[in-house]
């Protein structure tokens, strides 16, 4: 694991194809002819949608600048443009498009900054795989409970006694993810108000934040063993939202 | 500049729409008819009918009409075997390849049989264009709706008959999204909007944020096997299993029955009850009669209607909103004028529904907003829609792995690293898929990937990165770059539902090479109308000069021999396929008669103008 962020702002220049000046990397009009910039090496979401890179963001700031941004680039205004330009609207509205769907949601905002600050996925499948130190016991008395639960059923308990035990494993779990979304909550807070000088406090608090992610993306499979184990009791009733509109569903 | 129009291609009917002064407008026949039924046929001779007289020729010749095709569109014949059952036409295919229609001695694809119906589409809009005395009414540009869950096949395959039918396909767009345009137009203000549409083949739901004139999808869900067609489907059945004794199942049979049934499903959105009624033909002898109910209906329809639910809630809940949420509901398709499907949409969000604009125009309309939008450079109004389904590729075990999520804003990317399993492998095979299962076997095939020309490395060391873009169109594209080498590799693809390049350039030709034999027996039938023409005003005269006795002071010396003669000549080679003799016998009666049409005519003028003033005239 690398300590060192990567330095994302780099003093490369974006070149504009059709005039050959330079710009800057956060912009998205060249400068001197006005003509959409190729995508190239970009930035990041943060300065892409030129919002600063906090964890706190205004939802409502956020939406508008993804309007007023896919109104310059959208492909719909670019039908009658160069090839190169058509190129490079189709680039640019692709990456606003993955640049907002992954500030809109905290969680993802979260991921992305710790991507760009070079810090190892908080996805990635070994992260999952393993259980975090300070959930064993909570693991290690659920899946006593589901082992229970199971010779239960196959015993022919009631579906409301099976349910009931159910609701009583997972209450510490929820119990635990309450407690993430506060420390996720805290951190990033923290980041926020950290100064850019103080580097290796920041760092700190990424790695912090990056472990609360493993831990929670734990959290969330042990909700979802539990939910399969409960559907096999009854027919799912009405769809309900799902607060966390995160990741694929089965 | 030629115009860009917009096009409904619907399951049951087409139609097509035009932007003037940014003001959608519906192009109709001489009797106001908008809906071209989305029916061809193919004449004994190989002439192609389209429309109302394909309709016709469904009782009369059903074995050499097809209907509905766009449920084929983009499908493999494992999907189909349930509809093939009761169609009148022939469906074949290879497993895991395109759907072949057979009409008795000639074979299609669904693109090719949709490219007739947008060819007369285009035919229509020309002719309306050129009525209104446009100098440059041809059309080869256009935008062209699908329902928006229709998978990247189904909008190739739609792409495809565009082409095949000499259009540029400007944009796909979705269905539910097109009709949103056509009522944002009225009322632009902000709020969420739920595109409930139930078309003829197709059922799609669509929620929608507005605001800035900025339409954004926030998620989609449907089923593209659910319409309009399922109800028919369903009391065909009903009154097959009712007709006692030897069930007469022929084509024509069920044709007449579908009629029917359709006419009286029709009846039920305005009535408490009707008949179901059969007249007596030489294909069903006795002719049929039944009452049936709203409510007979409506029991046998309903579990039809329930499935129309749970995409409705499961869009709801991907958009992260409860039906009160929803500020405005829009009917869309022509099976939601059924009042059950009204009543249970009005009952999930708690609100009535649109339905201001004609559900069977709506659609038509956006398309031409969206055309409007494309062609004119004016920024008021975007729209930003969604992919319907995840996109993954397949990885060891058969389990998929996803790199473009379902609800994405389009255009989406999304990249995955690849690498080598050997020393020197030059190639790597990857499977693309669609849709929201964890198994490869469980999601739809779209694709075969064949990257080439790897750079000679040992197992493991090249990065391959393999980009995937989903454009505007919904519709998907494959790079792939070695990057340590920074060589871009060539891709070939197979796609697994859809035509090739080559096949659809092979069609594209037999197409022009048909569409000159079309063309042809078109003008060998405008030869023969003006050939009829002249024979009738011909004939009039010579009837007249011999009823009123003026044949001597019409006609010069041996001049009504030569017209008898001219006359009877032209009548011989008016019935035979050669255009050019017909054309010439025709030119030689006019020769032979000019000097005669120019009397009567100075005669019928003198006759006008006699009493009359110089001044009056």
């Amino acid at each position: 694991m690398s300590p060192e962020p990567i330095p994302v702002r780099a003093s490369s220049m974006l070149e504009c194809r059709n005039c050959g000046a330079g710009a800057p990397l956060d912009e998205h009009f060249c400068p001197q002819c006005s003509r959409i910039l190729a995508l190239g090496r970009h930035g990041d979401y943060f300065s892409f949608l030129g919002v600063p890179r906090k964890l706190a963001l205004d939802g409502a700031d956020l939406e508008r600048r993804f309007r007023d941004l896919s109104r310059k680039f959208h492909p719909d205004y670019f039908y009658n443009a160069s090839a190169t330009e058509r190129l490079a609207s189709l680039e640019r509205s692709s990456y606003l498009n993955d640049a907002f769907r992954a500030l809109r949601h905290p969680v993802s905002r979260i991921e992305h900054l710790l991507a760009i600050e070079g810090l190892p996925s908080a996805r990635s499948e070994e992260g999952t795989a393993k259980v975090p130190p300070s959930l064993l016991e909570e693991v290690f008395a659920l899946n006593e409970e589901l082992d229970e639960i199971r010779e239960l059923r196959e015993s022919g308990a009631a579906p409301e006694t099976l349910r009931a035990r159910l609701e009583k494993a997972r209450a510490p779990i929820e119990t635990k993810r309450a407690e993430h979304e506060r420390q996720l909550q805290e951190l990033s807070a923290r980041w926020d108000a950290q100064d850019t000088a103080m580097a290796a406090d920041r760092h700190a608090t990424l790695e912090a934040l990056r472990e609360r992610l493993l831990e929670r993306n734990y959290i969330n499979n042990l909700l979802a063993t539990i939910e399969r184990e409960g559907s096999g009791l009854e027919a799912p009733g009405s769809g309900h939202g799902n607060p966390e509109a995160m990741g694929p569903k089965p | 500049m030629s115009r860009v129009v917009g096009i409904d291609l619907g399951t049951t009917n087409s139609l097509v729409a035009y932007a003037e002064n940014g003001r959608p407008i519906v192009v109709r026949d001489d009797n106001g008819d908008a809906l071209v039924p989305s029916v061809v046929s193919v004449g004994e001779d190989g002439t192609i009918f389209v429309g109302r007289e394909a309709q016709r020729r469904l009782l009369t010749a059903p074995s050499r009409s097809v209907y509905s095709v766009k449920r084929f569109m983009g499908r493999g014949i494992e999907d189909v075997q349930e509809d093939a059952g009761l169609l009148p036409f022939t469906v074949s295919g290879e497993r895991g390849g395109v759907v072949r229609i057979g009409l008795v001695d000639r074979e299609f694809t669904p693109p090719e049989i949709s490219a007739f119906v947008l060819r007369e589409l285009k035919h229509r809009a020309e002719e309306h264009f050129r009525q209104h005395g446009e100098f440059d009414f041809e059309i080869d540009r256009a935008v062209i709706t699908v329902p928006a869950y229709f998978n990247d096949a189904q909008r190739t395959a739609t792409r495809d008959a565009g082409r095949l039918a000499g259009l540029e396909v400007l944009r796909i767009i979705n269905e539910p999204t097109a009709a949103s345009l056509a009522y944002g137009l009225d009322k632009r203000d902000r709020g969420t909007i739920a595109v409930y549409d139930l078309g003829g083949g197709t059922f799609d739901i669509s929620i929608l944020k507005v605001e800035d004139g900025v339409f954004q999808v926030l998620s989609t869900n449907g089923d593209t096997h659910l319409g309009g067609d399922d109800i028919d489907r369903l009391l065909v059945e009903a009154v097959l299993a009712d007709i006692a004794g030897p069930k007469e199942q022929e084509a024509a049979t069920v044709e007449a029955i579908r009629r029917a049934v359709i006419q009286a499903k029709w009846d039920l959105s305005e009535v408490e009850e009707t008949e179901i009624r059969i007249e007596a033909s030489p294909s069903s002898r006795a002719g049929y009669r039944k009452p049936i109910t709203r409510a007979e209906f409506e029991q046998l329809i309903r579990p039809l209607v329930d499935r129309t639910l749970a995409p409705c809630r499961q869009a709801l809940a991907d958009a992260g909103l409860q039906p009160t949420d929803i500020d405005e509901v829009v009917l869309v398709g022509g099976s939601t004028r059924i009042p059950l499907v009204r009543r249970m949409v009005e009952e999930l969000f708690g609100r009535a529904p649109h339905s201001e604009l004609n559900p069977d125009e709506v659609v038509a309309l956006g398309a031409a907003v969206q055309a409007d939008i494309l062609v004119s450079g004016r920024r008021e109004m975007l729209l930003l829609d969604v992919t319907p389904l995840s996109l993954g590729i397949e990885t060891m075990g058969g389990v998929v792995s996803k790199i473009i999520l379902r609800n994405s804003t389009i255009p989406a990317s999304g990249r995955e690293m690849f690498t080598t399993g050997v020393d020197n492998q030059t190639g790597v095979d990857i499977h693309v898929l669609q849709g929201e299962r964890e198994l490869a076997t469980d999601c739809r095939s779209l694709a075969h990937l064949h990257l080439r020309g790897i750079p000679a490395m040992v197992a493991g060391l090249p990065r391959i990165e393999v980009r995937f873009q989903i454009d505007a169109n919904g519709i998907l594209s494959v790079s792939a770059r070695e990057l340590r080498t920074g060589i871009e590799q060539a891709i070939e693809v197979k796609p697994s539902y859809g035509l090739t390049d080559q096949e659809v350039e092979r069609m594209l030709i037999e197409s022009f090479e048909h569409a000159e034999a079309d063309f042809e027996a078109r003008l060998l039938i405008e030869a023969r109308n003006e050939a009829e023409s002249v024979i009738q005003a011909t004939e009039k005269v010579l009837r007249r000069s011999d009823t009123e006795g003026t044949a001597s002071e019409l006609f010069e010396s041996g001049e009504r021999e030569r017209i008898d003669a001219a006359l009877a000549e032209l009548k011989h080679v008016m019935t035979g396929t050669e255009r050019g003799i017909v054309q010439e016998k025709t030119h030689a009666l006019n020769d032979v008669t000019q000097r005669l049409a120019e009397t009567t005519m100075n005669r019928t003028v003198r006759e006008a103008l006699a009493g009359r003033n110089v001044k009056d005239v």
